[in-house]
């Protein structure tokens, strides 16, 4: 017990001196860490502790698992300074070793931490190497190809181990760099990288169970200044359209007045013959009518001279729309059996624009038939319902060869007419070939408008159905199967056909005026009828006489008493509506009597 | 007396406290720490174990195909018949299914350390043979090196299995005493004849060695499922 005490009062005391004189044992290691490069060997790296002022030797002690036998570091010296190496014949994949340090000096010794080993989750890859960045050109820019080889000691050949690689990317300047994971491949491209500039680029690698290698040396690359390519595009487009537009400019700037007169064409001034603008600028109004009157006019002759020549159109046999200003009767139409060709004439004493088998079978048929008949008869032309067999349009052969001579009105005072007719006398034109013409455009309806002309002189040479002569609208609808649009025109009354031309053949096209509400200033209209070709004028002009001799009720409803042979009266400038429907269709009358065609013109 | 023994016993130990070796719990990577070591999962070791027969077995599929292609350099044609020149069947191959449902887990783990401990000499010698050739292409070469070292390491793998499936310490078969002699011929033809029987007869029971791995695995980790065959 003595003894004891003593020796242990002794070594209390030694352990005081040593401290006092700054020497002691040493301090414990530290195991930092144990790597494998390629799952074959492995090295384990310790760090010192205190030395305790005294050298110091260090040694590594390993035990397999689940064995007690302890066996010391093969290698110190291949892995460097406080390092073990495993080599291949050490190294086994199937158990855990059990690591520790001593550090021993004159003083004692210390004993690090133990540290159990498994080899294959200790992986740590050495770098890759040959790292390149080249940069490649391509159409949509140039990229950098960084390309790479994978570490040599790793056997990824067999399949032993399978590594991942990565890279990053930075300009010298940058803070952070931009990664890229690489997979399995062993290069890479880099996209969008900065003109012009100068990066960065390193790579590591990891086996899918380990640790990161550690960072390559660092590949320098730089790029070339280029334009990106969108950009340069919207350059080279942008200069293209500024230059366009500059030139465009500076045509128009030279055709200045030529593009003035094609965007806002002058209105027309009055072109009167005689008139003087500059005169009524002047405000003497009075002299300016004056060159406008001319002498001798209205003529005073006798009307024998005058011919009056109808057009005589034929639908079909059935129809027949006669004018024939020769006979004009003044009986109204009378119904006619369908056989009769000759239906106008007959009734209306003869050439009369009436369908007298229309108007038959009108008026048995449904009530826009009626209304049809009852214009019919104020009619001139006769358009067809079913009924009547079909209006062909523009049955020639059916009509029987009469002369038809069409009215058409155009204001000859007027300059402005649209269409000269060529031929004096187109007694023949035929209005179904009109029709013909005109049908086959898909116009269900044409109507043929007559304008009131003021031809007073005329009307008891004309044999005129009273009662279509009271309307003084022309309705000729060729289409028979069209009868809605039958059904309409009463209610609009009138539809009104306007030539559209004369075709070289001299045949009057005609074409509808569709829309009732086209002429403002068609409220105008007088009951009479200017069915009837005055005369056609040196120039080419038919001037449609109005015949006043009879003057039918305003009203088409009333249009079948037209039999009852209203009495005829003079023309005379009477406006009125013949329908209510149709405000607008009436012909504007001038203060001679002469209708202006031009306003009656569709303005479509 | 006993105070002073104590107290003896305190200070002794306060003194020697520094210098005590403190067995501190080591934190296994993935297993429950019971006592101061951790062992390898079977899991994992079965894992690995299958690896290195399935690499053991691809690698020797390509050192076949070269030696083929040496041969035929060489201008040799070696018709070797069919299991002639391999070596003694040791272990039977089960062939049906039912065979196969009846072999156990031992036997399977005592037939690969056989097949292994079997051909980790022959194929030194080989190695040491074709460093010989004049002209053997290295690759064959290194592969050759490469299945050798794995082999061994993989017996080592079968001896941790079977003492982790079946607690038997470690088994080191006497070795079949049938070992085959140093085969030294001066016979250029014999020596490539033998080498080659011995690659070409080594890829035939790598591939036994993988099946009877993978059907270890499979019975040992997933019990249930194993639909193996």
């Amino acid at each position: 017990m003595k003894n004891s005490g003593a020796v242990l009062i002794l070594t209390f005391i030694t352990k005081l001196i040593s401290q006092a004189a700054g020497v002691s044992p040493p301090g414990k290691p530290r195991l930092t860490s144990c790597r494998s490069p390629e799952k074959e060997t492995f090295t384990c790296r310790w760090e010192p502790g205190d030395d305790g002022g005294l050298p110091t030797t260090y040694a590594l002690y390993y035990r397999l698992e689940n064995s007690e036998t302890v066996y010391e570091c093969p290698d110190y010296r291949t892995a460097g300074e406080n390092s073990c190496f495993f080599n291949k014949n050490d190294t086994s994949l199937w158990v855990n070793y059990n690591i520790t340090v001593v550090a021993t000096n004159a003083l004692g010794k210390n004993i690090s931490d133990p540290v159990e080993v498994d080899v294959a989750y200790i992986v740590q890859p050495n770098t890759p190497e040959n790292v390149t960045a080249v940069v490649v050109d391509d159409d949509q820019g140039p990229f950098v190809k960084v390309s790479w080889e994978k570490p040599r000691t790793a056997d990824t050949r067999s399949g032993w181990i399978t590594l991942l690689y990565q890279l990053r990317v930075k300009q010298e300047k940058d803070k952070e760099w931009e990664e890229y994971d690489a997979g399995r491949q062993k290069s890479y491209r880099v996209f969008s990288l900065h003109p012009d500039k100068e990066f960065m680029v390193q790579v590591r690698c990891k086996p899918d169970h380990g640790f990161w290698s550690e960072w390559t040396q660092t590949t320098y690359v730089k790029m070339p200044n280029y334009i990106p390519r969108e950009r340069s595009l919207w350059i080279i487009i942008t200069i293209f359209s500024v230059f366009i537009v500059l030139i465009l400019t500076w045509t128009l700037n030279v055709k200045r007045n030529s593009v003035k007169l094609c965007l806002l064409p002058p209105v027309p001034g009055p072109k009167i013959k005689g008139f003087d603008k500059q005169l009524l600028k002047n405000g003497m109004s009075e002299e300016v009518f004056n060159s406008l009157v001319i002498q001798g006019f209205p003529p005073t002759t006798d009307y024998e001279n005058l011919l009056v020549e109808y057009l005589e159109v034929y639908d079909n046999e059935e129809q027949e729309l006669v004018l024939d200003g020769k006979d004009l009767s003044e009986d109204c139409i009378k119904s006619k059996s369908p056989s009769d060709c000759d239906s106008g004439r007959g009734s209306c004493d003869s050439r009369t624009l009436l369908l007298e088998k229309c108007i038959d079978g009108r008026e048995g048929s449904g009530s826009d038939q009626h209304h049809y008949s009852q214009h019919g008869e104020t009619s001139w032309a006769s358009t067809e319902s079913s009924e009547c067999q079909g209006l062909e349009p523009g049955s020639p052969e059916s009509s029987d060869g009469r002369v038809k001579t069409w009215p058409v009105v155009f204001s000859s005072p007027q300059p402005h007419h649209h269409y000269q007719v060529g031929a004096v006398k187109p007694v023949y034109h035929s209005v179904p070939e009109i029709l013909n013409h005109s049908s086959p455009h898909a116009m269900p309806i044409n109507y043929h408008q007559l304008h009131h002309q003021d031809i007073p002189q005329q009307e008891g040479r004309f044999s005129k159905p009273v009662c279509r002569h009271s309307q003084s609208y022309n309705q000729f609808n060729l289409d028979g199967v069209d009868t809605h649009a039958l059904g309409v025109s009463p209610s609009r009354s009138l539809e009104y056909v306007e030539v559209q031309r004369v075709n070289p053949e001299n045949i009057l096209l005609l074409r509808p005026l569709s829309d009732p509400n086209h002429e403002p200033e068609g409220s105008d209209y007088s009951g009479e009828d200017y069915s009837k070709v005055k005369e056609v004028t040196s120039n080419n002009i038919l001037l449609l006489q109005k015949d006043t001799s009879h003057q039918c009720v305003d009203d088409y409803s009333q249009a079948d008493q037209c039999t009852t042979q209203q009495p005829p009266h003079p023309c005379k400038p009477v406006v009125h509506q013949s329908n209510s429907g149709m405000p607008q269709e009436g012909m504007w009358v001038t203060g001679n009597g002469y209708v202006d065609s031009t306003v009656l013109m569709p303005s479509y | 007396m006993k105070k002073a023994t104590v107290l003896q016993v305190c200070v002794a130990f306060v003194l020697c406290s520094q210098q005590a070796v403190t067995g501190s719990p080591v934190d296994c990577p993935d297993q429950d720490t019971a006592g101061t070591s951790c062992t390898i999962s079977l899991e994992k070791l079965l894992e690995r174990a299958v690896q290195h027969a399935d690499l053991i077995y691809r690698i020797s599929e390509e050192s076949k195909l070269l030696f083929d292609e040496m041969l035929i350099s060489f201008g040799m044609n070696l018709h070797i018949p069919e299991g002639t020149m391999c070596a003694p069947k040791t272990v039977p191959v089960p062939m049906s299914r039912n065979e196969i449902q009846q072999i156990s887990d031992k036997w399977i783990l005592h037939s690969i350390l056989i097949l292994v401990q079997f051909w980790i000499d022959p194929l030194v010698e080989v190695q040491a043979s074709l460093e010989n050739y004049k002209s053997a292409p290295s690759a064959l070469l290194t592969r050759n090196k490469w299945i050798s070292t794995k082999l061994m390491s993989l017996e080592q793998g079968v001896l941790v299995l079977i003492r982790q499936i079946l607690g038997e310490g470690g088994l080191l078969l006497g070795g079949p005493e049938e070992k085959s002699d140093r085969f030294v011929s001066s016979d250029m033809l014999e020596t490539v004849r033998r080498d080659y029987s011995v690659i070409y007869c080594f890829r035939k029971d790598a591939h036994k060695m993988q099946t009877f791995l993978k059907l270890l695995k499979c019975r040992q980790i997933d019990k249930e499922n194993c639909s193996y065959f």
